[in-house]
């Protein structure tokens, strides 16, 4: 029985590394859709670290990004870092100014989440306004590309996918970890009673702290990649407020206290509002996304793929 | 140089009054219902459109516009009020994403009903200029300054002495013995609901004559007066009037000074410093957790 969840979980990376190149590598347009959600899925994976794990609401994670495009492009064309390389400084970039936020974690509830969604304005005020670092509203163009490296051509799209995947998978793997170590069990603890947990000696201001930078860099990595997936950045592009609103959309339609949730989620959001809503409506597609959100928040706010997983095991249940 | 920060200060006092009206309906919410609606900033705007598509289809003047503004700006403020009711568990964090979302449907349907172009009025009479000295407004912004200041003394008024008032009150500093009083906290909330709606319908009408719309401005409507609210401290009336003529002056001088593209900065900069050093903001009282 412990080898079948093995043998399902290698077969899934079969798949997600061999089979979806090989089926829809072809499809130029299909591929770069499957890229952009993919990196929405990992912006949604780190938001629903910092909702779950860390009982924080942000409305700021493009904030994050925006940094980690902007610090990995600028060390790369100004200082010559290698682009694998400063993808890691992307995500430390964006960590450092999850820091400067910090202080707002005393905040409860709204508060906080209102003060990031004000400081990620600051910041697409500063990329704007500090003309001689960022070229201002003029942007930077011609952000190198991914290298080839094995002879993987890592600029084109399939090697863009198998980075970006790569990635994700790599962010999953981090929050089970973290979800499973005594980390995890102080911040669950948090959860139910912040008071109690304080007085048993867990200082929650700093766990809640790591958690923001966590996820901070992780948002911040997945704006690194974008940056030279499509190279170029404009202050507009890396802090819309859209790397904030289709993660949410995304991690809570998928189950935002789950793993797997939020990055299922944002492939079938992601992929339904480009393939689908935005032919039917051209300007203002997202009004749907909008209705989707407060649906789930009215009827299912645990998420639409562990309600269906519930469902499928009662009716296993029943069977048996 | 003395002229032009005296203007800047002047012009700061007259912005920032509308920006108290849009603050109020905010903090009223928040004082009864624990909720923040990141939609107000869009229902703000729904108003100043209906301003926009009166002034253009009868081309009357867009003040006329107000009673309609207003109810539109209710209607909303209702349905708002009906979805957050519907949120049963874990409210204080859901309403935000529900209101956020309702946030980016209102900004999605603006942007399909009256495109992305930017809007003003074409009103003469408005835009006129009048002096005091060496003191330039639109005649629009010194009519608005009057009847926002009207409507926040109204308010206070109101909360003082009506019963409602008093009801909305007794509902924001404790909503179990209110009701043990005979109170119903959910009709009471519904009236504070209400109220916002009247505010956010005249601060959409002033937003539309004395300054230019489009539809992606409702987000950073609700994040100024949430940083009004923050500055003022929570359930001070007078601290949220306060609270917004010094954002309306902070910016007016940044412009002046600096440049008009860091006048948001200003506001921010100025809000997280009053977050970090004072907690309850400048005129709050002390906020129990």
């Amino acid at each position: 029985m412990t080898d079948r969840p093995r043998l399902v979980l290698i077969g899934l990376l079969i798949a997600l590394y061999a089979g979806v190149p090989m089926i829809l590598g072809g499809n130029l347009y299909l591929m770069s859709n499957i890229v952009a959600a993919l990196t929405i899925g990992g912006i949604a994976l780190a938001w629903a670290l910092l909702g779950n794990l860390g009982g924080m609401v942000s409305f700021g994670h493009a904030a994050f990004f925006g940094v980690g495009a902007y610090v990995s492009a600028l060390c790369v064309m100004k200082l010559g870092i290698p682009v694998f390389a400063a993808l890691l400084f992307g995500g430390i970039g964006a960590a450092f100014a999850s820091i400067l936020i910090a202080p707002a974690l005393r905040l409860r509830g709204p508060y906080f989440a209102l003060s990031v969604l004000a400081y990620a304005h600051i910041f697409r005020i500063i990329a704007t306004e500090w003309k001689g670092l960022t070229n201002g509203s003029g942007g930077l163009s011609s952000i190198p590309r991914f290298p080839e490296l094995f002879g993987v051509d890592f600029g084109s799209k399939v090697g863009s996918y198998l980075i970006v995947l790569t990635l994700v998978l790599l962010f999953a793997g981090i929050y089970h970890l973290v979800r499973r170590s005594d980390y995890g069990l102080a911040l669950r603890a948090m959860h139910d009673s912040e008071a109690a947990t304080r007085v048993v000696g867990v200082n929650s201001l700093v766990l809640k702290a790591l958690m923001l930078l966590l996820s901070a860099f992780m948002a911040g990595v997945m704006g690194a990649f974008n940056a030279h997936y499509i190279n170029f950045l404009e202050p507009d592009y890396a802090f819309s407020g859209l790397w904030t609103t289709l993660p949410i959309v995304a991690a809570i339609f998928g189950g935002y206290r789950t793993i797997v949730g939020p990055i299922v989620g944002a492939v079938v959001v992601y992929l339904v509002d480009q393939l689908i809503f935005k032919s039917l409506i051209a300007s203002g597609h997202q009004i749907i996304l909008g209705a989707l959100l407060i649906a789930m928040i009215l009827w299912s706010p645990g998420g639409l793929l562990p309600r269906m997983a519930g469902f499928f095991k009662r009716r296993r249940h029943a069977e048996a | 140089m003395t002229d032009l920060i005296l203007q800047a200060l002047y012009s700061g006092i007259l912005t920032g009054s509308s920006y108290a009206l849009i603050a109020l309906g905010l903090a009223l919410v928040f004082g009864t219902m624990r909720i923040i609606n990141l939609a107000h900033g869009e229902m703000v705007l729904v108003a100043a459109y209906m301003a926009y598509t009166l002034e253009n289809a009868y081309q009357v003047n867009p003040l006329m516009a107000i009673p309609l503004a207003v109810i539109v700006a209710c209607m909303l403020s209702v349905i708002v009020n009906f979805l957050v009711n519907r949120i049963h568990h874990d409210r204080e964090l859901n309403s935000l994403i529900l209101t956020f979302g309702l946030g980016i449907m209102l900004t999605n349907a603006s942007q399909m009903i009256w495109k992305a172009d930017i809007r003003s009025t074409k009103s003469a009479w408005l835009q006129d200029a009048i002096s005091f000295g060496s003191l330039y407004s639109m005649k629009g912004e010194l009519l608005f300054f009057a009847v926002s200041l009207v409507l926040v003394g109204g308010v206070a008024w109101w909360l003082r002495a009506s019963w409602y008032g008093r009801a909305v009150r007794a509902v924001s500093s404790n909503r179990e013995a209110a009701k043990l009083m005979g109170i119903n906290p959910q009709r009471t909330e519904l009236v504070s609901f209400l109220v916002a709606g009247l505010l956010a319908g005249f601060a959409g009408v002033a937003l539309y004559c004395n300054s230019v719309i489009q539809p992606s401005l409702g987000g950073a409507l609700t994040v100024k007066a949430f940083i009004i609210t923050v500055l003022a401290g929570m359930g001070s009336i007078v601290g949220v009037l306060i609270g917004a003529l010094l954002i309306g002056i902070a910016e007016a001088l940044t412009t002046t000074l600096a440049s008009s593209a860091l006048q948001d900065l200003t506001g921010m900069l100025l809000f997280l410093l009053v977050l970090f050093v004072l907690p309850n903001g400048l005129f709050g009282t002390r906020r129990h957790d």
